[in-house]
């Protein structure tokens, strides 16, 4: 049922996005290309090269970038034992994907992009057609990687690889737009005048279509053959890499197993008593799955990255600014602890363990992977503000930290995200498409709870300076902290109740699903 | 209840201490889910189940403490080691650092698992995986074990050192819950049977009470009973198009 409900909200939230997102590309495409062409007509192959390549590398890399594949990936290498030729198995995926929803909406933009260049209606066919074969790269090249991943996913120890690495680039990505706008429009006007200046775009194969329908729409029938062919080539040689690839995954030949690890001497669980032992299991797990370890350095990334942005945008960082800043970082707690266990939960709950005791190891393991990015906040911290604002700084972080555990116990048993298996696409299921948005509503419901639930411990840590009073943080910051742990303990007491209620639902929901 | 029918239906039985019960039925026939009602994994809409005298509803912590499960899909911590797991397994049932630490080095060597002890559960073939399931489900000396089809996946030689195991715990007095689909093993090991058919009990006892009631030969298998009692035709017309 809940899942239904959650396909839903998910359908809801994407169909009309989907549709005014294209009508809104047709339009600025419409007429950012016919703003362009009227007064930078040299600018425009660079910038459509450009803007086709960032698209094109984000659509590869959209299932580890987004957590949604805007592409289908295929598994025809499953289709190997019928007696079909690998072009056709090939082409069949590319065809199926012309009928995806994000390609689909994709066919306006383009519409109105051809529209745009063409400086005579004779043109427009030639133009839609460069434009089309581009799109037709993209699916090709989406495929090559959707591919590749899927090679990576059958060798254990290079996924692993990949999937950190990827993480982090993605984050990077996301990322990087928000410190160019940092650095000032004229920063930002400055590196893509550069990038377009250099031509480095008609090097990519994902801009070569689109220049194709540049040269058609401006006539120059010679320009047009030769970028066109060269994007039909691509296509070609996108689609013979996939069938290889589609052969060797099929043979086996990229599941060439892991290496024999000897960790003998080192399996003991060290810490004392079952709270220990499930703290150490749980940071053992985390530290050799390699989303949870990029996770780990991002949570170190993300307060340099706010505090970089505070520094760029306000000259600095004021004592308000970061204070508010270890609201935000002990407020972003959410583990989805459940959810994370995947089929290990009915291990888990199999145990005979008493039920608070799993919700505080769990909200541990939390804090214990949420301390560098913690320590990482105080450090820079102490460089940009005031030294004696750090134990208020520490104790606003730690507040917020275990008000959002405990309520994250919660969202973790009434709203798993359950995690895939090992090997399988990690930002599939319950993770994508309209449930992974669903989920990220939820999310955010959740965080808003903890800011208003540990608002008045905040407070408590903030009122010495808004008195300007710094003696009494001798007995504000303890009152905030016992508070909190207050607080905690009932969250913790309920969550546990409601966890001996539902387990078997929680259980239901989350092997179904993992 | 499972597609809007009951997944089982009025199923109930009693299984005196010590005994090797075997629960054997048809595919989509309850067995999963009965054991999964019985530790705690499914809440059944209505009746009741008492192991060991605890009440399942009431006490599901102290009946965990006296079963052990060996699932037929095997949920294992696959970035633990196989090592790692079984003291994980240990402290969890409350066993002592040292104690934990001895079982898990006979459980290793028992199993022959000595040599992949280091090795991550993710990269286990699926009979380790069941070797280091069965080792965690028994660590702690339950008092009842629930093996869902134990054997799957095991080589013959294990499947010897496992069949004498259970054979010798359940002569000193631990209730054995198994499933499989393996008759022959299934009436070697057995004392007392009870045969499931699209969720209800159609059958239970020994087999020698079975044939009796069934009116049986005396020489049936407990292949021949079982696929008489779940009405299995089992002849087929050739295929038409296969000469």
């Amino acid at each position: 049922m809940l899942r239904a409900r959650e396909r839903a909200v998910g359908l809801a939230l994407l169909l009309p996005g989907l549709f005014f997102s294209s009508l809104l590309g047709s339009f600025f495409a419409y007429a950012g290309v016919r703003g362009a062409e009227a007064h930078h007509p040299d600018l425009v192959p660079p910038l459509l090269g450009l803007i086709a390549t960032g698209v094109g590398l984000s659509w590869m890399l959209s299932p580890l970038l987004a957590g949604v594949s805007l592409s289908e990936s295929h598994d025809v290498s499953r289709l190997l034992h019928f007696p079909l030729p690998l072009p056709t198995l090939v082409a069949a995926s590319l065809v199926g994907n012309l009928l995806q929803p994000v390609v689909l909406a994709a066919l306006p933009v383009l519409a109105s992009l051809s529209l745009a260049l063409s400086r005579r209606p004779a043109a427009l066919p030639f133009a839609l057609a460069g434009s089309l074969l581009s799109l037709l790269f993209l699916l090709a090249a989406a495929q090559v990687s959707a591919l590749v991943l899927h090679g990576l996913s059958r060798r254990r120890r290079f996924q692993d690889v990949a999937v950190f690495l990827v993480i982090g680039l993605g984050f990077a990505m996301s990322m990087a737009p928000i410190v160019l706008f940092s650095g000032g429009a004229r920063f930002l006007g400055r590196a893509v005048r550069g990038l377009a200046v250099s031509d480095l775009a008609a090097l990519s194969p994902f801009a070569w279509g689109l220049l194709a329908a540049v040269h058609a729409g401006r006539g120059e029938a010679v320009a047009f053959v030769a970028w066109a062919a060269a994007q039909a080539v691509a296509i070609v040689l996108a689609g013979a890499v996939s069938a290889l690839l589609i052969e060797r995954i099929h043979r086996g030949e990229l599941d060439l197993g892991g290496a024999v690890r000897d960790e003998t001497g080192r399996a003991v669980m060290r810490l004392p008593g079952r709270i220990g032992a499930l703290l150490e299991k749980d940071l053992r797990v985390a530290w050799r799955d390699p989303a949870t370890k990029a996770t780990l350095f991002l949570s170190c990334a993300t307060p340099l990255f706010w505090l970089f942005v505070f520094t760029r945008t306000s000259g600095g960082l004021s004592p308000s600014g970061l204070l508010a800043l270890a609201t935000l970082v002990g407020a972003s707690a959410f583990g989805n602890a459940f959810g994370l266990e995947g089929r290990g939960i009915a291990l888990l709950l199999g145990f005979p363990v008493d039920r608070w005791r799993i919700l505080v190891a769990k909200n541990l393991s939390g804090l214990a992977l949420r301390l560098p990015g913690l320590a990482t906040l105080l450090v820079m911290g102490s460089l940009l503000a005031p030294p004696a604002l750090l134990p208020a700084a520490a104790t606003v972080a730690l507040c917020t930290f275990v008000v959002a555990v405990g309520i994250d116990n919660y969202a973790s048993i009434l709203f798993p995200v359950v995690a895939a298996r090992p090997g399988h696409n990690p930002y599939g299921g319950a993770a994508a498409g309209g449930r992974g948005l669903a989920a990220a509503a939820l999310g955010a419901l959740f965080f808003t709870g903890t800011i208003l639930a540990a608002s008045p411990f905040v407070f408590l840590a903030w009122l010495p300076m808004l008195l300007e009073r710094p003696v009494l943080w001798l007995f504000s910051l303890p009152l905030a902290l016992a508070g909190a742990g207050a607080v905690y303990a009932m969250l913790v007491a309920g969550a546990a109740g409601v966890l001996e209620r539902r387990e078997p639902d929680l259980l239901q929901r989350v092997l179904g699903e993992a | 209840m499972f597609r809007g029918r009951p997944a089982v239906d009025h199923v109930s039985f009693r299984v005196a201490r010590g005994r090797f019960f075997g629960f054997l039925g048809p595919n989509g026939a309850g067995k999963s889910t009965t054991i999964k009602m019985l530790t705690g994994l499914l809440r059944p809409t209505e009746g009741e189940a008492t192991i060991e005298g605890h009440p399942l509803e009431k006490e599901l912590l102290a009946v965990k403490r006296v079963i052990g499960v060996l699932p037929e899909e095997l949920p294992l911590y696959e970035r633990l080691t196989g090592e790692e797991y079984l003291h994980f397994a240990g402290r969890m049932y409350g066993l002592s650092r040292e104690e934990t630490r001895r079982r898990t080095e006979e459980l290793l060597a028992f199993l022959s698992l000595e040599e992949e002890r280091g090795k991550l559960i993710v990269d286990y073939s699926q009979g380790m995986r069941k070797k280091t399931a069965l080792a965690a489900a028994l660590i702690h000396s339950p008092r009842v074990l629930f093996l869902d089809e134990p054997l799957n996946g095991i080589d013959p030689i294990s499947g010897r050192v496992v069949t004498d195991l259970l054979r010798r715990l359940a002569q000193k007095g631990v209730t054995m819950f198994f499933t499989s689909h393996v008759l022959d093993v299934a009436e070697r090991l057995c004392d007392e049977v009870a045969i499931i058919d699209r969720g209800r009990l159609v059958a239970q006892g020994t087999l020698e009470q079975i044939r009796a009631q069934r009116e049986v030969g005396q020489d049936a298998t407990l292949e021949d009973v079982f696929l008489k009692l779940v009405a299995a035709d089992v002849r087929r017309e050739d295929l038409s198009w296969i000469g």
